[in-house]
């Protein structure tokens, strides 16, 4: 029994570890912008895709791989401020972008559709197969390299955020967008680095998630719903609680499969994510603020 | 009016009363319905049609609540789906005739609706776009896992079409017509938008619209912000469960991944398309985004991609839609006679 | 606060029944630590234009916050015209005869001029519900007394001219008088007006204060949250002065301009 719960432990941290990645971006975003790119887990996809066809097509090594799914998705992070965000900001309103990023998001998926077919794709690495085993529980490399690069892209996003300017700037207009205007920084470039950085999370999020994920072009709206539940959990804005959150989530997944019915996964988040917003719509760890009227 | 123009031009005039007589555009709709199935005679287009009927209920019942009540719905596929179900399920399981079925499909979607709007009452702009989005994912998942009732994913097959209307014990009108059931959901979709038009025409368009505006400016005028909402989730979700009755009775079968949160983001691109905070917009771009991709089969699965490039591009470039097109278009023309008048006079 | 303490001598407007419309005592206001309002305490008698002045931060807002049912106090009580208002929504409020405008504009600014007041008249609607989907007698009867209200408040406020403009296209002063005509569609007995002269010209000012005196004239009372001294020395017949959250002094307009700590605080940069 307590192999069990410590194998699924296991699976669960490694496929939360993924959902923080991915779930960190949204959050970032909507600290500074308070707006939701709802495209941001096809970028996920698009990553995935993108490793895979390095891997599979083009025969490069997986690692390599999850740096160009990183670049992809920065890119496409890039494109998406300066084409529907930046356009957008001067109108004022909060659900113009998550309506026009909604059409993103079909438009990606409809031309991963178009090019890559319903079927799903099975993306081998050469990690997926060596098996370590501690004790009586079992785990791939595939899940070392996992947890090992989530950890250490977290950590960076952490050091980066707490000890460099830039970092420090981001965090001051995700406060008050006045006050990074005052630090001599442009919020523009600010708001751009921070859909670079995000989506560049989510692209890597994307070649790592490929191998353990049902690789279909429609991959995205799964994964973003589960970020949904994780940011509004850990409370939306606030990159602790994302991180609590997303581990969480993913805990909540493997022991459900486990002991109830994989089929309920989404139920049970969902539940605990309608419980979050009735009992404490701020999120897991709150923050009180006066509302200007 | 008391422009000068308008008097030495009495036909321009009587035609301006005409255009603008709400009387004149219905009588005009009810022909068209009635046209259509005369024109359109394969059961191919036939089934188009009652398609549009279906989701022109579905994008006006949506627009009242994003369009009017400024609430951004993204569960529009849940209450559909509970319309669907709810009927189905009584009609296949319970015997329960289709009309008294219809009605607590009905019924059941917006008390849905009601609870998800009472339950994010407190809630505001992303927060309930979330929770709505939310709720979709369970209801699918539900509708998905309850084998037991909804058969999963293998579906529920063999549902009837609405009984005949009968007239001493005759059936006068068969549904099992298309050209028949096109006219009872047109029909029936026409009736909606009435009485929805009706209704944001009252003073409850002015209700919904100040808290669209500013909740908390609603507020300091007497308006109870949550109550409007609750309404106005109310009247949405219904008409989208009547849409759902319609769809099962006409395809026959239902699977759960017609009621995919896919299927949210179809219904808020025909509203968006259309032109939010109208009603004949969402109607426009409901027939629109039905009858286009049809058009584009030849380009394969492609074609659904104009759902996301028409959002996205009307989004950006035309907030509207297609109704802020037209007027702009429409004051163009009127510039372009204005200056050809003056200029013949001159 | 008794009417032998309400002085009325340098009262612009005729002596009035001085019957405690609004009284609040010990009323506290706290966000996240800071205190914004702190034990007050006031009553406010029927028929006067009552001003509260302050420097910025000092809650005045925040007050007015509280009276009109955006915030619940955190401790004190509130009675208007005897009913308890402390955990009464702010539209139930509304129902009583308690309006308000806001410091921030927030006008509908997508909806014209005449359709913000008609919105207004929300709670006064008299139609029976069947008629909001069938429209008969009775509501064309509501629709047609709406609009000549509206328009009768738009040409007291002298806006009948824009009646059918988006009300985000008037000028700033224009929405500001919008407002008061907005709040004033809900026919209220006491009428809360945030900082009314805030980017108004000199001629906008004068109409202001001729209107505030009309209003007071037909038995409105008028509490006037304002930083303008001249329009507070101008139209107020009583006023409170706060401070860092806290009740100053209370007091007549010549009370008020007399008082050394008032001076010290508030008026002294103004009165040099």
């Amino acid at each position: 029994m307590l192999t069990v719960l410590l194998q699924q432990g296991i699976n669960g941290i490694v496929v939360g570890s993924l959902y923080v990645l991915v779930a960190l971006g949204l959050t970032l975003i909507y600290g500074v912008l308070v707006q939701i790119n709802f495209a941001h887990a096809d970028i996920v996809t698009l990553g995935a895709f993108a490793a895979y066809f390095f891997t599979h097509a083009f025969g490069g090594s997986y690692l390599a791989s999850i740096g160009i799914a990183l670049v992809v998705g920065g890119a496409l992070g890039w494109l998406i401020n300066a084409a529907i965000f930046a356009p957008l900001r001067d109108r004022g309103s909060e659900l113009l972008p998550l309506i026009a990023t909604i059409g993103v998001s079909i438009m990606l998926q409809n031309a991963m559709l178009a090019w890559f077919g319903p079927i799903p794709y099975a993306f081998d690495t050469p990690y997926s197969e060596h098996v370590i085993r501690i004790g009586s529980t079992f785990f791939t490399v595939q899940s070392v390299l996992i947890i090992i690069v989530s950890t250490t892209t977290i950590g960076l996003l952490y050091a980066f955020m707490k000890f460099t300017f830039l970092g420090k700037a981001l965090r001051a207009v995700s406060q008050d967008r006045e006050t990074a205007g005052l630090m001599g920084i442009n919020p523009n470039y600010l708001i751009m680095l921070t859909f670079v950085i995000a989506s560049a999370l989510a692209g890597m999020g994307g070649a790592l998630l490929g191998p353990v994920l049902v690789m279909t072009p429609f991959a995205g709206t799964s994964v973003i719903v589960k970020a949904f539940a994780i940011v509004i959990i850990g409370g939306f804005g606030n990159v602790e609680g994302t991180i609590i959150a997303g581990l969480l989530v993913g805990l909540i997944e493997s022991y459900t499969t486990q002991f109830l019915d994989p089929g309920l996964i989404d139920i049970v988040v969902f539940a605990l994510l309608l419980l979050m917003l009735a009992v404490r719509p701020t999120g897991l760890i709150a923050e009180k603020r006066e509302e200007n009227v | 009016m008391s422009n000068p123009e308008i008097a030495e031009q009495p036909i321009t005039s009587m035609a301006n009363s005409i255009l603008t007589s709400r009387r004149f555009w219905l009588i005009l709709a009810a022909i068209v319905i009635s046209l259509l199935p005369m024109i359109f005679t394969d059961s191919y287009w036939r089934t188009n049609l009652i398609v549009c009927a279906i989701n022109v209920m579905l994008a006006i019942g949506l627009d009242f609540i994003i369009g009017y009540a400024g609430q951004l719905n993204l569960g529009q596929s849940a209450f559909y789906g509970i319309g669907a179900y709810v009927s189905t399920l009584l009609i296949t399981k319970l015997g329960v005739p289709f009309w008294i079925a219809f009605g607590c499909g009905v019924l059941l979607s917006g008390i849905a609706g009601m609870l998800l709007s009472l339950f994010g009452v407190r809630l505001r702009g992303h927060y309930l776009a979330i929770a709505s989005l939310g709720f979709a994912v369970i209801t699918y998942q539900i509708l998905l896992n309850w084998i037991s009732l909804t058969q999963g994913p293998l579906g529920i097959y063999a549902i009837p079409p609405p009984p005949a209307l009968r007239l001493a014990g005759l059936p006068i009108i068969e549904f099992s017509n298309l050209a028949n059931l096109f006219y009872l959901t047109a029909g029936f979709a026409l009736l909606i938008y009435v009485l929805l038009d009706q209704l944001v025409r009252s003073p409850i368009g002015e209700t919904l619209t100040a808290i669209r505006e500013d909740e908390v400016s609603a507020a300091s005028l007497g308006i109870n912000c949550q109550k409007w909402k609750v309404f106005a989730f109310a009247i949405g979700s219904s008409i989208a469960g009547a849409a759902g009755c319609f769809y099962a009775s006409f395809v026959g079968t239902l699977v759960p991944d017609a009621f995919f949160i896919t299927e949210s983001f179809t219904i808020l691109a025909m509203v968006i398309v259309g032109g939010m905070g109208t009603l004949i917009g969402p109607v426009f771009g409901a027939i629109l985004l039905t009858v286009l991709p049809e058009l584009l089969r030849g380009i394969g699965d492609l074609r659904l991609i104009v759902y996301g490039v028409a959002v996205t591009l009307v989004v950006l470039f035309m907030p509207g839609g297609m109704v802020q097109a037209a007027r702009l278009t429409a004051a163009r023309v009127r510039r372009v006679v204005r200056g050809a008048g003056t200029e013949a006079t001159t | 606060m008794t009417a032998d303490t309400l002085s009325t001598k340098n009262s612009p407007y005729p002596s009035t029944d001085a019957a405690v419309l609004f009284r609040a005592e010990g009323l506290h206001k706290s966000f996240g630590g800071v205190r914004a309002v702190r034990d007050i305490s006031l009553a406010i008698p029927a028929g006067t234009v009552f001003a509260i002045i302050g420097p910025n931060g000092a809650g005045k807002s925040t007050l007015l916050n509280l009276m009109s049912g955006i915030y619940q106090p955190d401790a004190g009580s509130m009675v208007f015209d005897g009913i308890d208002l402390v955990g009464l929504p702010a539209h139930r409020r509304v129902r009583y005869g308690l309006a308000r405008t806001f410091q921030k504009i927030r006008l509908f600014k997508q909806l014209s001029v005449i359709d913000n007041v008609v919105a207004g008249f929300h709670i006064h609607h008299d139609i029976p519900a069947w008629q909001y989907v069938l429209h008969g007698s009775a509501f064309r009867r509501d629709h047609a007394r709406c609009r000549d209200e509206a328009e009768k408040l738009l040409a007291f406020i002298g806006l009948d001219k824009r009646a059918h403009l988006l009300a985000g296209s008037l000028s700033y002063g224009e929405q500001r008088m919008l407002e008061i005509a907005r709040a004033l569609a809900t026919t209220p007995r006491l009428l809360l007006v945030d900082e009314p002269a805030a980017g108004l010209n000199a001629a906008e000012v004068e109409t202001l204060l001729d209107r505030v005196g009309m209003l007071r004239v037909q038995g409105v009372t008028v509490v006037v949250v304002e930083h303008n001294m001249d329009l507070v020395m101008k139209v107020a017949d009583r006023v409170l002065v706060m401070d860092y959250g806290q009740y100053l002094f209370e007091g007549s307009r010549a009370e008020v301009q007399a008082h050394p700590a008032v001076i010290a605080a508030y008026l002294g940069a103004d009165f040099q």
